[in-house]
């Protein structure tokens, strides 16, 4: 008996001595997060990655591998952030007929619009007196993740915070962006797409994609120009 | 084969895009310099080959899943915030709602400039 659990103790053991597990675990939780997904209907305020994270929280608490080996073995995983980056531009120009042809409000609504995201959290935070590493994890909330975290990191945040940040983010401008073209009488999807990639990235992203192609090229976008803006602006004005 | 004449492409990008940033000492993520980069040559070719559009679309297809490890830091981190809470939440839900209207709103008023501006022309 104290053989076959010494036996089991140390497969454990060997699962947990490379990323094997930590790979199963995310693999599993994100086919798991999504079918919860299709199978809820496709709520606005339940996006994948959401239920993903919470299955993932629940498996990391309750498999006893801890949250520290969990992180290691998952590096495998998220090392492909960084090309993963890369890979937006091509979105970006696979799109680009649309920016020449919407150039001029684009370009008005940006630098302003993709400020406000940051600007807003982060005043409202400061206001309420919180230190700066919380401002440095919000200030890059509205930004997708890959290019958030590279933020975060940079500024002093917290990456994990900000990534919590961009989660509840990306799930209220979905949220707010909906009710807000409904109270404006917005019926544009490329107005909707863009106000969605440009607050939401790339939850907003997925969102917009729903609605319709149009509003979804418009979304990605919103989000990689608000990405390459906040990047590019952010770490100069930051901390005022 | 194909994806991953693709792929090696994006992670050639990634590359230059850190040598970049170290080498000119911007304060931008290597993956962000990449995607510009990225963006510029295929402007400048003026065509994508269907290999780094395929890998492209993987990648970006599975972003829920490489972030979903970094989400999950936030139930783990939760007492190194304990004080915080309220006001990160306030943060997040008013910024979030005014945002997304300021956009709106901008983006109705500029684009409504635009249409009607072309119907006078």
């Amino acid at each position: 008996m104290t053989d076959y659990g010494e036996n089991l103790n140390r497969v454990f053991q060997l699962w947990t001595a490379g990323p094997m597990l930590s790979i199963a675990l995310t693999l599993a939780a994100f086919m798991v997060g999504n079918w919860l997904f299709v199978r809820f209907g496709r709520p606005l305020w339940m996006p994948p990655v959401l239920l993903a994270a919470l299955i993932l929280a629940a498996a990391v608490a309750v498999s006893g591998i801890g949250y520290q080996t969990y992180q290691e073995g998952a590096t495998w995983l998220t090392v492909l952030l960084g090309p993963t980056t890369v890979a937006l531009g091509v979105p970006l120009y696979q799109q680009m007929h649309h920016i020449r042809a919407l150039w001029k409000p684009i370009l008005c609504t940006l630098p302003l619009a993709a400020s406000l995201a940051a600007v807003y959290a982060v005043g409202i935070a400061w206001l309420m007196e919180a230190p700066l590493s919380i401002l440095a994890s919000l200030a890059p909330k509205s930004v997708t993740a890959p290019i958030a975290m590279g933020i975060a990191e940079q500024l002093g945040g917290s990456v994990a915070l900000t990534l919590g940040g961009l989660l509840i983010t990306g799930v209220l401008a979905s949220v707010f962006v909906d009710w807000g073209a409904r109270r404006m009488n917005i019926t544009d999807d490329r107005i909707v797409g863009f106000a969605l990639g440009l607050n939401g990235h790339a939850i907003g992203t997925a969102r917009a994609f729903e609605i319709s192609p149009i509003a979804g090229a418009f979304a990605s976008l919103g989000m990689g120009l608000t990405g390459v803006f906040t990047a590019l602006f952010l770490p100069f004005v930051f901390p005022f | 084969m194909v994806l991953l004449r693709g792929f090696l492409v994006l992670i050639v990008f990634f590359m230059l895009g850190e040598a970049a940033r170290v080498l000119i000492g911007l304060p931008i993520s290597g993956g962000v310099l990449g995607m510009v980069m990225v963006t510029a040559t295929l402007m400048v070719r003026g065509r994508i080959s269907d290999e780094l559009a395929e890998a492209s679309r993987g990648l970006i297809s599975v972003l829920v899943l490489l972030i979903s490890p970094g989400v999950v830091g936030v139930f783990f981190i939760a007492d190194q915030f304990s004080g915080h809470w309220m006001t990160i939440a306030v943060a997040l839900v008013v910024g979030t709602l005014l945002s997304s209207f300021t956009t709106l709103w901008l983006m109705k008023r500029s684009a409504g400039a635009t249409v009607e501006s072309a119907s006078h022309d």
